[in-house]
């Protein structure tokens, strides 16, 4: 199954941290309902930001509503990652070579690369904005391509076990 | 706020999707197969346990279920023991050479269901 696989990956399934995730009955289980735990409070968090940026919640101010949103976001995405470590470590080779897990990747780098522009072209004027004032277009279309990068990006993660 | 509403359901209607654990999509159904023979290798490992069987015709990759399903049921890891002999009852992938997933395992005279 892992015939194939960058040497890497290989290593990786192969070391004890991953064999240990295998081996234990409940470490496995614990990160795969850790990751759908976390999904959910990252999807709750970013569905305000990104209905905020695309003119829902308008009277709200934007600055305070997004940071505090962000700061949820940062902890759940941070909780996926490491049960997301966890999952793939387990099954390194074979997931390296899973179109759909490659697919997912790309789309988790087009979501960094999306907050990335926003943060340099849309973020300064959002932070000067008053309660009420329409968001300008570039922040409602780093909104709106937010959602459905991460939207992607979850259906693609349900979709791995099934290519 | 509806539209608020709606993106929230959208987002949550996801997460309940992804709840449900790995399918038996890729495994055809419609060709179910029995096969006997000794174990000759096996891992009990999480996602799922998988052995190796002589069967009659070759050797299959037999993929069982979770670690934890597996013990609560009985079929612990010495009853899935290599040179055990066994009796897998289940559908060949449509993905995997010789390779199939158990929907129930004989081990001495014992029936484990594995779904």
């Amino acid at each position: 199954m892992i015939d194939g696989a960058p040497a890497v990956f290989v290593a990786l399934e192969q070391s004890d941290f991953a064999s240990a995730i295998r081996r234990s009955v409940w470490l496995y289980p614990a990160a795969n309902v850790g990751h759908i735990i976390f999904l959910f409070l990252f999807a709750a968090a970013l569905g305000v930001m990104d209905v905020r940026l695309l003119g829902g919640l308008a009277a709200t101010d934007p600055a305070r509503l997004l940071a505090r949103a962000r700061a949820f976001a940062i902890v759940a995405l941070a909780g996926m990652v490491l049960s997301g470590l966890m999952l793939f470590s387990a099954e390194a080779g074979h997931l390296a070579l899973n179109p759909v897990f490659q697919l997912k990747l790309t789309l988790i780098a087009a979501g960094g690369v999306n907050i990335a522009l926003y943060e340099f072209m849309a973020r300064p004027e959002v932070q000067r904005l008053a309660p009420g004032i329409p968001m300008p277009a570039r922040a409602r279309l780093a909104g709106l391509l937010s959602l459905l990068i991460w939207i992607a990006v979850a259906a693609c993660g349900r979709s791995i076990a099934y290519f | 706020m509806l539209r608020i509403v709606s993106v929230l359901a959208a987002l949550v209607s996801i997460v309940g999707a992804a709840i449900a654990h790995h399918g038996w999509g890729s495994y055809d159904a419609a060709k179910p197969v029995t096969i006997v023979g000794p174990i000759l290798t096996s891992k009990f490992e999480n996602p799922h346990a998988t052995i190796t069987v002589r069967g009659s015709d070759k050797v299959w990759t037999v993929t069982l279920a979770p670690t934890s399903r597996m013990v609560s049921r009985g079929a612990t890891e010495k009853v899935v023991a290599v040179g055990q002999n066994i009796s897998a009852y289940g559908y060949p992938s449509t993905v995997e050479k010789d390779e199939m997933r158990a929907e129930r395992i004989t081990v001495d005279g014992k029936t484990f269901e594995m779904r």
